[in-house]
């Protein structure tokens, strides 16, 4: 019943009037730049970190995970209405959403989004409440070397299971690795591509170099292509979905929330991942496939309800063992960073308030989003009105005093500037940004835990093979890099991530 | 082959995604191992400054040759072949944000904000100023509610005379 207990403590800490409030704004803003193509979670949750900055830590963090599933609710609202992902985890849904659009079935598409994403938001708390502690009893064992072999598993997870080129992936995860060491060496004291700037000397923070190379770069790359024209359906009768519809989805659902959670577990995982395996999935079940595509009201409610399930699964690495799966939660441990939040198995049993608290608040967050979105549909599809030329001018004023803010140095921003392009030049050159901050938020600590070892081991390298678990990591990230050499697996890894 | 013909496939081989990729990351590699040519190294068990980065650098260095040659190893006109910039965003956006660091500090928000919309609005075509200013206003109004005024930050808001 220790699981009843803490959850009792989440609640209380989550129900406080300013906490449900946060909950709330983090929720209502991730609708909104859900539902507004051009800007994502990312760059939202960066430039959002210098407000959290001001405020408990518990409520900062309650926030910028609304904002993460929020996102996802919204994703689908843009979907299904334009035809337009209002974010990547929703690319799937615009195929059959888009056609019951048409089809004059709006309405259930938006319905049965919603709730099967509230679905798999409520099943993928009560998953991170009941495998988080274990997990997290588990993370406490490990000594550096296990630490180390753990967190290049993770990058290395991370850059198999993305999609694009692998050798580019390691390749930005090195360049965000070399971005983490400037600064002042912690151990030697010694200063490491620093130019001389006193900005430099205290090292880059997470902000800068997410709000440049998302924020920035994502306003060049929406501006450097013609906007899109956007046919907005406006029409949505009917919102509730009709006892057939019920009768298709439910099961979609499950599939969906099943895999998603899954998914999102796994280094690299997340929304994106989530929802295409799961249209893939199915495809695969359907008994007459042909109907994917001409709106199918499986191929909705099993992508959205896996991108939900995805998105909150993927806390579960980052909360009991400090190691983030994706971009978004890399941002997370940035927060926590600035807070002077040691990330890492020891959160939950020195700071069960905000553990807990959090997790109670995804719970409260999602049954938020399903009022949110279903009643209030009329104004979403307002906004997707706002042509992104007036957009475009918020966001970069966002960006430019978040991290001046963050910092409280104008020369950060001259870098938010430079991230900007480089993030731009990179997503030109199909070099994704985001292994890039995994890099970044990791490579201090692995930094740290590499050292710690060699003086565990008195310089011997031989101590990250003689550990059995440290080893059993290692040859996991082997055997995951063996496997995307394979032709086979590359053929079937880069088809997941195709449109079907 | 011709000197003009060769010209022309060096240039179709310089617009190639991978080829200008690899590239990249083999000249950032190239410069970090430069700048930290001073660094002490030291062992792996009393590692240096220079020990990380250095070991970082030359991966990154393998890493981008490795991408290089798969993009000279591509067909000719395959997916990747060619790279175009949005010059003018690319300027402009950079160009907006530079001004406000520049000036936020000594002029103030009013003037920083003003000039961030004012170099950030001529990044896409068609737009008159009075929409500008207009949207610099909200933007002003904005940013002192919730950050002066919501936050209490101390951030100069007029010019110091």
């Amino acid at each position: 019943m220790e699981l009843l207990q803490n959850l009792a403590l989440g609640f209380t800490v989550a129900m406080t009037p300013a906490n449900l409030l946060f909950a709330f704004a983090g929720a209502l803003i991730g609708t909104l730049i859900g539902v507004l193509p051009g800007i994502g979670p990312i760059a939202t949750i960066a430039m959002l970190l210098p407000v959290t900055f001001h405020l408990e830590p518990v409520s900062g963090l309650i926030m910028l995970a609304g904002i993460f599933y929020g996102a996802q609710y919204g994703g689908s609202i843009t979907a299904i209405l334009v035809n337009l992902p209002g974010e990547t985890s929703s690319v799937v849904t615009c195929i059959d959403g888009h056609q019951m659009a048409r089809q004059g079935r709006a309405g259930a598409a938006l319905a049965v989004a919603a709730l099967g994403s509230f679905f798999a938001g409520c099943v993928s708390t009560a998953l991170i409440a009941t495998f988080a502690p274990p997990l997290a009893k588990v993370g406490q064992s490990f000594g550096a070397p296990e630490y180390f072999s753990l967190m290049v598993l993770g990058l290395i997870a991370a850059v198999v299971l993305a999609h694009g080129s692998v050798l580019k992936a390691v390749a930005m995860i090195i360049l965000g690795l070399l971005v983490g060491l400037v600064g002042t060496d912690g151990n030697s004291g010694g200063t490491r591509f620093t130019f001389g700037i006193t900005t430099l000397a205290d090292g880059l923070d997470v902000a800068t170099l997410a709000i440049g190379l998302f924020g920035v770069g994502e306003i060049i790359a929406n501006l450097a292509q013609p906007e899109e024209k956007r046919d907005v359906l406006a029409k949505v009768t009917r919102l509730w979905p009709s006892a057939e519809d019920f009768r298709q989805s439910w099961p979609a659902v499950l599939r969906g929330t099943g895999l998603g959670s899954v998914l999102g577990v796994l280094p690299g995982g997340g929304a994106t991942l989530s929802s295409f395996a799961a249209y893939a999935l199915e495809k695969k079940v359907a008994r007459d496939p042909s109907r994917f595509g001409h709106g199918a009201v499986e191929g909705v409610a099993g992508p959205e309800s896996a991108n939900n399930a995805g998105a909150q699964t993927s806390f579960i690495p980052m909360l009991t063992l400090g190691i983030p799966g994706n971009a978004v939660m890399a941002l997370m441990i940035g927060a926590l960073t600035i807070h002077g939040i040691q990330p890492g198995p020891q959160i939950m049993t020195e700071r069960p308030q905000m553990f807990w608290g959090m997790i109670a608040s995804m719970w409260i967050g999602n049954l938020m989003l399903l009022i949110i979105n279903l009643p209030l549909i009329g104004i979403w599809v307002q906004l997707l009105r706002i042509p992104y030329r007036f957009l475009y001018l918020a966001i970069l004023f966002f960006c430019a005093i978040g991290v001046y803010t963050v910092n409280n140095s104008a020369a950060a921003v001259l870098l938010a500037a430079l991230f900007g392009v480089l993030g731009y030049i990179f997503m030109r050159l199909d070099c994704e940004p985001a292994p890039m901050i995994l890099g970044f938020v990791l490579g201090p600590l692995m930094e740290d835990n590499l050292r710690r070892a060699m003086r565990i081991s008195a310089g011997d390298p031989m101590i990250f093979l003689n550990r059995p678990i440290s080893l059993g990591l290692l040859l996991a990230a082997l055997v995951l890099l063996a496997m995307v050499m394979m032709p086979n697996f590359r053929r079937g890894r880069e088809k997941a991530f195709q449109e079907p | 082959m011709t000197i003009q013909g060769n010209r022309a496939q060096t240039r179709e081989l310089l617009a190639r995604k991978n080829v200008l990729a690899g590239l990249l990351f083999m000249a950032i590699a190239i410069l970090g191992l430069w700048l930290s040519r001073d660094y002490p190294i030291g062992t792996a068990l009393r590692m240096g400054t220079g020990y990380v980065p250095r070991l970082l650098c030359w991966v990154l260095l393998g890493l981008g040759a490795c991408v290089l040659v798969q993009g000279l190893r591509e067909p000719p006109g395959g997916p990747g072949a060619d790279v175009s910039l949005g010059w003018r965003p690319l300027v402009l956006v950079a160009a907006s944000l530079v001004l406000f660091g520049l000036t936020v500090e000594r002029l103030g928000l009013v003037v920083a904000i003003l000039l961030l919309t004012l170099a950030g609005a001529y990044a896409t075509r068609g737009r008159g100023i009075v929409e500008t200013l207009l949207a610099a206003l909200v933007l002003i109004a904005l940013c002192w509610g919730i950050f002066v005024f919501g936050l209490q930050l101390t951030i100069p808001v007029w010019p110091e005379w």
